[in-house]
């Protein structure tokens, strides 16, 4: 560092050092409760403020400006609002968990022992190393990073991308996990009003006064809006007092609610909108119980805009220099706050409504420095208050720069003759005109349009329901204000039913919005920012223009304009004026951009609420779970589902070892295995069996009650959908099971059938998935097992109750159950279910009867290993590619009945010949593993695409044939039975010799099943 | 595995696992909620067979005095109700599994019964909080004004699918959701219903 010279004089840093005993604090006045001295720090340094002060009020009743370094050239920033559109004063609040960046002090509730610490400087905010920016500030304008970092392309992402945004960095996120919670809320109302200011609360009051349901919703911890920051009057009382007796009012209201500290930050469909409700950023940590945030989801029939408006800054030089703010906000540090900005202040302003800050200024106590005011003429009355105080009037002049390094000394003026003097301040006071805050009219893409009155754009075509006033409507004075809220919320209530009634509006003191706005200076000294978030100056908008990038989306993407957080709510008109300037247009026709949700940032958190860690989606749980849980399963997660996975016991090495032994014991003792998470339809009606017939593909007619069978469903083009299992529980009472992972979309295809398909028939579908609990119980001691379940008068023996019968039976002495000889293991098996709340019940008993039998729970893995022994196709193999005649069941399909998928099954390119077809595979060398998307070519190929004939889809190790099986689909495979082929692997790079086998590796004959 | 067979065959409430009967969250003042886990309600789905709707409407008001529920109804009255569930669909609701027994043979040919008592998960929310905690999951407009005793709605709650029926201007709901996602559905509720206090117990049993 001790090369670097930068341009800074001692003096600068002496002026800084930060009074700490609220010097500029006015004797009273204001809005704060000056009982509550609250103690803060900020960068470490203790200071202290009052409740009801903002960061940046007790910031400047401190006389501390320097609060920031800006994004780009590290340049010393202070405070150029007092609301939430401020780019400049943006900060790193608290510490550790709760640690949060880019909050804009402005609207940062003051609480004790608030913790806030300036961002984007190194070492020290008033010593900032990268302010070496600013002096290669030619280097650093619009479209740098574009001509500089283009090449080697790859340095983007690894080198030049890290390290500007270490450069330019906006704060650090917590490293800890969020401490705190966020809740969520859904509101409706017949009329939202969004902002309290005069004209929200105009329309609430005349809105609520109907009896209609009313929400009220704004940003800030007070309501009264301008009211709370301007020195007007409202009939006989002032506008806080006024704003006061409103609230009282409001309240009193059973139907109207309040939302303070809550910013509607989108404009959805159908009269949706998003707020968020910051319920507890203004203590240190919230109340036991009570969330950080609130996330609102507000249906509104009508709803009445009352954003206000936004000041609009001057473009001179160094208009982004500590001590420069906007008019507006000086004087709501004065009034509301009780705190002048500076010691002597001026003011530059393009406006009649510029001029009040000198009376308000005035009455604090403060010091007029000088009044510039840009346009040629200023009426009498609004100059008289300057005048009497005796300050330097200055007409048809303008600011070209200011002096000072952290703060500003001074500016310097040119007036009407071209005279150019040099005024010392330590504040100045901007008054350009106001924008309306069009940003939620303009969420569902609708554009604002220019307005030459009021030299702004104002809302037009409004979102459904939505219907503007007062200032954000372009209707800047009071007197507008109440009027028009009370209208248009008059109007809304009646649209909602409730009669229109509109009650006097009080009187207000007359006042002026004139103003002819000064674009830019004609004269700059300095760097002169339009954009101060994304500093963006005059001459970036300049250079856009000289390098072709007019149309306005080419101005915002090629500079950044408008591109910050703050979706340039003081910038972007600034930018369009000069660019309209430059290109000789109106301003209308430079048009604008897209304003788009948030209107200010929303911490993700707010949005997930409740769902984030194990919460982030719903869980669902089989009815054994707490068996399974408290026996030490490892579970698997299979869509929303936690299965057992599988159950390890003391001693065993590995989960392989865990699942062979679990297939083993199925395969030579018993076993059980929930299957709950099957899903289970349920199917009644006079066409129960002419529907089940239709979206099957294999027959069913010949089923007979207490029978179950095997299903194909097809999709209408022919590929399979799923298999399942059907019962016949009664003459027309039919139980169906779907796979898990195709619970819902079977029983959707199904509705869709009786619904649009085949509404004539007579038949009731209900699912029964969640009712029903389901365990396999497989293994040669499976009816020995279930004996001692099943209730003794039903007969389970091998003759009574065959492969694939089906019953309604009692299990535990009268508890309904429903008994299905079903296999997939291949082995003696059976599924049986009883209702959910037994299922727990079930399990444990099951287990007892079947310890004397040496029964082994199994979970989704030994599963899978089972049916890969037998052949039988899941997931991997109906995977939305293959056909029936794919997975080898082309033989079951029905030839006598028409149903989904019959003909577009038979499209030449499911029938040709070399269609790769599901076998099973074995290596050669026994040691070997197979892997699934292990390709097969021939022995002798050259492995490349042509020579692919197939893959292997899913993989085992087979504890009953002691080495790793597989099974999968090769071109021609049945008929290949015997041949030898390469199992060809480029990702693992595997490579070796297997043979092509039946997809039957246990029990061939299917002869256990039927023991 | 040396416990007697005979206590093996106890039903396990849905809400196992995740419901602690007493007083949680905000401890000052009295509970803002009180839970009630609805173990022992009998539910089943009624499905008027094809074309059917009218005489399954004239059967029930002549066997049980009931008005079949419109759209968006419910008619509970203290033992045995319908509520309205999907078109042409309604759940049939019962303080116990006795008093729905009857419901096939009933119904037999006019509407198809299927028994769901052991399918959902429900839970009665009551208390002077209790609609604004269903207001934070529930993006149907829960206002007196749009919905009150009498009514239901097929929605989801905290991205689970759920139906609720209002039984008095208390107000009173039952909730019932699928019993899978019962420790989900928990694990929302009393977070959500944390900072009115709320106060967990026990229905009526098997």
């Amino acid at each position: 560092m001790t090369t670097m010279t930068l341009k800074r004089s001692d003096a600068d840093v002496a002026a800084e050092i930060p009074d700490r005993s609220q010097a500029y604090r006015v004797a009273k006045g204001g809005l704060v409760d000056r009982r509550k001295l609250l103690d803060f720090s900020f960068d470490g340094t203790s200071y202290k403020g009052f409740q009801g002060d903002t960061l940046a009020s007790a910031l400047l009743a401190n006389g501390v400006h320097l609060v920031g370094r800006s994004f780009k050239y590290h340049r010393p920033r202070g405070i150029l609002s007092a609301g939430s559109e401020e780019p400049n004063a943006i900060v790193e609040l608290r510490t550790g968990a709760r640690r949060e960046p880019n909050t804009r002090a402005t609207v940062a509730e003051l609480y004790a022992g608030l913790e806030a610490n300036s961002q984007n400087r190194w070492p020290s905010l008033a010593f900032d190393a990268l302010g070496i920016n600013a002096l290669a500030a030619p280097i650093f304008a619009a479209g740098f990073y574009y001509k500089t970092f283009m090449w080697p392309a790859s340095f983007w992402e690894k080198l030049y991308e890290p390290m500007i945004r270490r450069a330019a960095g906006l704060g650090r996120a917590a490293n800890a996990p969020d401490p705190d919670t966020y809740d969520r809320m859904h509101a409706h109302c017949d009329v939202l009003v969004i902002g309290g200011g005069p004209a929200g609360l105009s329309a609430a009051l005349t809105a609520g006064r109907t009896g209609a349901r009313v929400i009220l919703v704004d940003e800030d911890f007070k309501l009264g809006g301008r009211l709370l920051s301007e020195n007007q009057w409202i009939g006989s009382q002032a506008g806080v007092e006024w704003a006061a007796a409103a609230l009282d009012e409001l309240i009193s209201l059973p139907e109207v609610r309040i939302l303070t500290r809550t910013t509607l930050f989108g404009v959805y469909d159908h009269g949706s909108y998003g707020a968020v409700e910051r319920v507890s950023d203004h203590l240190a940590v919230p109340g036991a119980h009570a969330p950080r945030q609130r996330l609102w989801r507000i249906t509104a029939k009508r709803a009445v805009l009352a954003a206000g408006a936004i000041e609009r800054p001057h473009v001179f030089g160094g208009n982004d220099r500590p001590g420069v703010m906007l008019a507006g906000a000086v004087r709501a540090y004065v009034n509301r706050y009780g705190v002048l900005p500076g010691r002597k202040i001026a003011v530059v302003t393009s406006s009649d409504d510029g001029w009040r800050t000198v009376t308000d200024v005035l009455a604090a106590g403060g010091q007029i420095a000088a009044v510039i005011d840009t346009r040629r003429s200023v009426p009498q009355e609004v100059r008289r208050a300057a005048e009497s105080a005796g300050a330097t009037i200055i007409t048809d002049g303008y600011v070209a720069g200011t002096r000072g390094h952290l703060r500003l000394k001074a500016i310097e003026v040119v007036d009407s003759y071209g005279g150019a003097q040099t005024i010392a301040c330590d504040c100045l006071a901007m008054a350009n005109g106001w924008n309306p805050i069009v940003h939620l009219d303009s969420h569902l893409s609708r554009k604002p349009v220019w307005n030459e009155d009021i030299h702004a754009f104002v809302p037009a075509a409004m979102p459904l329901g939505m219907v503007a006033a007062g200032a954000a409507a372009g209707s800047l004075t009071l007197a507008q204000c109440l009027a028009t809220g009370a209208d248009v919320a008059a109007d809304a209530a009646k649209e909602c039913g409730f009669e229109r009634k509109l009650y006097p509006v009080p009187s207000t003191e007359a006042e002026s919005a004139a103003h002819t706005p000064l674009w830019r200076s004609p004269r700059i000294k300095g760097k002169a920012f339009v954009d101060f978030q994304n500093d963006v100056a005059a001459t970036d908008v300049e250079l856009a223009h000289r390098e072709g990038f007019r149309a306005v989306e080419h101005l915002k993407r090629y500079t950044t304009l408008g591109m910050a957080t703050d979706q340039g709510k003081t910038s972007n008109l600034a930018g369009l004026s000069i660019m309209a300037e430059l290109t000789g247009q109106a301003i209308p026709s430079v048009g604008t951009t897209v304003f788009r949700p948030p209107f200010t940032p929303v911490a993700l958190g707010a949005l997930a609420g409740h769902h984030r860690g194990k919460e982030f989606r719903a869980t669902r749980h089989v009815p054994s779970h707490a068996w399974c849980e408290e026996n030490g399963a490892v579970f698997v997660e299979t869509g929303l589902w936690m299965r057992p996975a599988y159950f390890p016991r003391a001693g065993e090495k590995d989960w392989l070892e865990s699942v062979n032994r679990e297939v083993n014991t199925v395969r030579s003792k018993v076993g059980i295995c929930d299957v709950t998470t099957l899903g289970k339809i349920d199917i009644q009606g006079r066409d129960a069996l002419a529907y089940l017939e239709k979206f099957t593909a294999n027959p069913f007619g010949s089923l007979p009650v207490g029978k179950a069978r095997y299903a194909i469903l097809l999709r209408e083009d022919g590929i399979i959908l799923d298999d399942g299992t059907i019962a016949r529980m009664g003459e027309n009472h039919y139980v169906m099971t779907a796979s898990t992972a195709n619970a819902a979309k079977v029983m959707q295809h199904m509705e869709f059938c009786r619904q649009w398909l085949w509404p004539e028939f007579d038949v009731q579908i209900a699912s029964i998935s969640e009712q029903w609990a389901q365990y396999a119980v497989a293994g040669p001691k499976a009816r020995d097992t279930l004996r001692g379940v099943v209730d003794p008068e039903f007969d389970i023996s091998n003759e009574a109750f065959p492969f694939l019968a089906s019953a309604n039976i009692t299990v535990g002495g009268g508890i309904p159950a429903r008994l299905f000889r079903i296999s997939f293991s291949g082995e003696l098996a059976y599924e049986i279910a009883v209702p959910a709340a037994y299922g727990d019940a079930l399990w444990r008993a099951i287990m007892q009867s079947g310890t004397p039998h040496g029964i082994t729970p199994y979970g989704s893995e030994a599963l899978s290993v089972m049916r890969i022994e037998k052949g039988h196709a899941a997931g991997a193999e109906i995977n939305g590619m293959t056909t029936a005649a794919d997975i080898g069941l082309g033989g079951m399909l029905a030839k006598k009945k028409d149903y989904i998928g019959r003909l577009m099954k038979d499209r030449p390119g499911l029938t040709e010949p070399d269609r790769p077809t599901l076998v099973g595979v074995r290596p050669v060398d026994t040691s070997k593993r197979l892997r699934a998307g292990t390709h097969i070519i021939a022995l002798d190929a050259t492995p490349s695409l042509e020579a692919d004939q197939g893959f292997l889809s899913s993989v085992a190790y087979s504890p009953s044939n002691g080495h790793w099986i597989g099974i999968g689909f090769i071109s021609r495979g049945p008929q290949r039975i015997g041949e030898r082929v390469r199992a060809y692997d480029p990702v693992r790079n595997e490579d070796f010799e297997v043979e092509i086998c039946s997809a039957v590796f246990v029990d061939p004959e299917g002869s256990r099943m039927h023991v | 595995m040396s416990e007697a067979s005979a206590n093996v065959w106890a039903p396990r409430s849905a809400w196992a696992g995740y419901a602690k009967p007493g007083r949680h969250g905000r401890s000052q003042g009295e509970a803002g909620v009180r839970l009630t886990l609805r173990d022992g309600i009998a539910l089943a789905t009624v499905i008027a067979a094809d074309g059917q709707t009218d005489a399954l409407r004239a059967l029930v008001s002549e066997r049980y005095g009931w008005t079949l529920p419109e759209p968006g109804k419910s008619q509970v009255s203290r033992e045995r109700g319908l509520v309205w569930s999907a078109p042409g669909q309604w759940l049939a609701v019962a303080e116990t599994r006795d008093a729905l027994r009857e419901l096939p043979d009933v119904f037999r040919g006019i509407a198809a019964v299927t028994d769901q008592s052991d399918g959902r998960a429900v839970v009665r929310v009551s208390g002077p909080n209790a609609r604004t905690l269903l207001e934070k999951g529930v993006a149907v407009d829960l206002h007196p004004r749009a919905f009150q005793a009498g009514r239901t709605a097929v929605t989801s709650i905290s991205h689970i699918g759920a139906q609720l029926w209002q039984l008095d201007d208390a107000p009173t709901y039952d909730v019932a959701v699928a019993r899978s996602f019962a420790g989900s559905f928990w694990s929302w509720l009393t977070e959500a219903a944390a900072e009115f206090g709320y106060e967990v117990e026990q229905g009526s049993a098997h």
